[in-house]
């Protein structure tokens, strides 16, 4: 058709250039498909995998009793020892994959967000959805009159969020300023609720929400991590397809526009994901929304270019369990909640992305 | 316009089209063709409505009412990657992501015709070495655009359009924050991409720049279009005193001979 014409118009030049783009290679399969990989995505994600091989493996084997790797691995199979079985399959392992899976979630919800945002600080976090999911889920903990399982109430919390911010940030969309700073105050607003909640009930209630106000492993409440199970399974195919689109929207709307993005619908599909998994890891390790900042951020400097959504589940994983790892052994027989070794680790972390970059954008 | 016997040939058309923000209507009733394989130049003061007019040929802004028709269809009601197929666009305010480098950024003029299971073909290879070539960048091909002048940024942003391989080409001004040398620089490039058959439509904001590298001008005034044609016959005093409400006096420049303005003073 028309474009046919106009390519026989167009000489072309004699190239000797290289048949795979730099930094690539090409997968040719049949029936003229291509698929491009990425060299330093791909080796930085082996990376992070074995990293999470090595530090799963440390989190079975450490903790009040120390198991040998054998052991613990027998363990997992139900073949070891009693009493190694008991302390893997019934107390470790659970607690690593809930780990994993909520570090996971959180890291991708995160990346999808920081790409539609083109913000590097944009976090689900930062626009409010884990303190919407938090003050929910104590809602629930503490009594208020509307009450389903803190795992729902923290998913409706979430939306809840998402679609104030998104009601008060008016026709800004998801771009600029507006829609952060306008983000931080519904955040800060859900964060006072938790505080005012607490603070008006009997000591023993507060305490028995307090894991849902500074994020740990040790409090999962049954069924969620199965429900965050479900979610990655979707989440994860649903990203991916996404990634292509994702890198084209690192650019201005025009340019993305005439390179023939929907634009608006890739934004959709992204907020959304990034809110379901933000809030379904909620309801599994409570709002450590700093590893939606972290994990993006380690995967970026990583892979180099791109949008690494992938490596950035790897390294939110591996953060995840890792802090755990530490909270778990700082000083037994009390363990640090794992949200708070993320945030002495993000804390200052986030100092340093902001003092080091000039730019925002992912 | 009315001296025009046949209708030219024109791939892109507006039919009564209105554009507007809110409640501020800033296009009426526009009707206008843009003649294949020229260059054309939308020209006019401040506010007059022709970066609104290149958004809207881009369906960049959803129209009030008309419509815009590629290849006589209504260009928001053919699906966005058939139109990146047939249309690039150069905007005003380009930046690339942190870091990346002259290739990279051209690899994404191929993205209309990619897919998932397409993402680099022998055709890909050879048309991105291509527009490396024709804009002149085959040695700073592994540059970061950040490092790059302003010159040498646009001529990538333009070699990522040529690579998108559309038959039409937008630009946004596409000279407006460069030097004297510069401007020529990209002209001379984006005359070269007219002169293989692609119709070029650009913002232009120099008058003179105008009349020297386009074959057809379209003189825009609060919204509307006061004269469409060849610079040389359609640029008088009288034009531009009624575009910028100045005065002047008109010569022909006596190397190329296009129109230059001396003399200009308020009216």
């Amino acid at each position: 058709m028309h474009g046919v014409d106009h390519a026989l118009a167009f000489n072309r030049v004699p190239v000797s250039a290289p048949m795979a783009p730099d930094g690539t290679w090409l997968l040719r399969l049949p029936g003229k498909r291509s698929v491009l990989i990425d060299r330093r995505a791909t080796l930085a994600s082996l990376l992070l995998i074995g990293l999470l091989v090595i530090t799963s493996i440390l989190s079975l084997c450490l903790g009040t009793v120390t198991l040998s790797p054998g052991e613990a691995l027998a363990g997992v199979f139900g073949e070891g020892p009693a009493m190694a079985n008991f302390m893997v399959s019934q107390l470790r392992l659970p607690r690593l994959v809930a780990g994993l899976l909520a570090g996971a979630a959180f890291a991708m919800g995160g990346c999808l967000m920081q790409s539609l945002a083109r913000n590097r600080l944009a976090t689900p976090g930062i626009i409010g959805i884990d303190n919407g999911a938090t003050a929910f889920a104590v809602a629930s903990v503490v009594g208020m009159t509307v009450s389903l399982a803190p795992p729902a109430m923290a998913l409706i919390g979430g939306a809840t969020a998402t679609a104030l911010t998104f009601g008060l940030a008016g026709g800004a969309g998801t771009r600029g300023y507006r829609f952060i700073v306008i983000g931080i105050g519904v955040g800060a607003v859900f964060g006072s609720l938790t505080q005012l909640m607490l603070a008006r009930v009997a000591i023993d209630v507060a305490n028995a929400a307090f894991p849902w106000t500074v994020g740990t492993l040790n409090a999962r409440p049954a069924g969620a991590v199965t429900t965050l199970a479900i979610g990655l399974l979707i989440g994860v195919p649903a990203g991916m397809g996404l990634v292509r689109s994702l890198a084209v929207l690192r650019f201005a709307d025009p340019v993305a526009i005439s390179l023939g993005l929907k634009v608006g619908r890739i934004r959709f599909l992204a907020l959304f994901l990034a809110v379901g998994l933000t809030a379904l890891a909620v309801t599994v390790a409570g709002p450590v929304g700093l590893v939606g900042l972290m994990g993006p951020e380690i995967a970026r400097q990583l892979s180099g270019r791109g949008v690494p959504l992938f490596g950035s589940a790897l390294a939110g994983a591996l953060l995840m369990i890792l802090s755990d790892l530490v909270g778990r052994m700082l000083m037994p027989p009390l363990e640090v909640p794992v949200g708070i070794i993320v945030a002495v680790i993000g804390g200052p972390y986030l100092l340093w992305i902001l003092l080091r970059s000039e730019r925002m954008t992912p | 316009m009315s001296e025009e016997h046949a209708v030219p040939a024109a791939r892109l058309r507006t039919r009564g089209l209105h554009l507007a923000y809110g409640d501020a209507s800033i296009i009426e009733d526009m009707n206008l063709c843009f003649p294949d394989a020229q260059v054309t130049a939308i020209v006019g003061p401040n506010g007059c409505g022709k970066s609104t007019l290149l958004a809207g040929l881009a369906r960049l802004h959803a129209p009030r009412g008309g419509a815009v028709l590629l290849d006589g269809k209504d260009i928001h009601r053919l699906p966005t990657r058939e139109v990146a197929r047939r249309v690039a666009l150069l905007p005003q305010d380009t930046q690339a992501p942190e870091g990346m480098t002259v290739s990279e950024l051209i690899r994404f003029g191929r993205q209309p015709h990619q897919g998932w299971l397409r993402q680099w073909s022998d055709e890909d290879r050879d048309i991105v070495a291509h527009a490396l070539a024709v804009a002149d960048l085959q040695q700073l091909a592994q540059r970061s655009l950040d490092s790059m002048s302003g010159g040498q940024r646009q001529r990538a942003w333009i070699a990522m359009a040529i690579a998108q391989q559309t038959p039409l080409l937008l630009l946004d001004e596409p000279t407006s924050a460069l030097d004297l040398g510069h401007q020529l620089e990209v002209f001379e490039l984006i005359r070269r991409q007219a002169h293989t058959g692609t119709t070029v439509i650009m913002v232009v904001h120099d008058l003179a720049s105008a009349c020297r590298f386009a074959d057809n001008l379209v003189a825009m005034h609060a919204g509307r279009v006061i004269a469409q044609g060849p610079p040389d016959r359609i640029i008088t005093p009288e034009l531009i005193r009624e575009l910028y409400g100045v005065e002047c006096t008109l010569l022909a420049d006596p190397v190329t001979g296009t129109p230059i303005l001396a003399g200009v003073r308020r009216a």
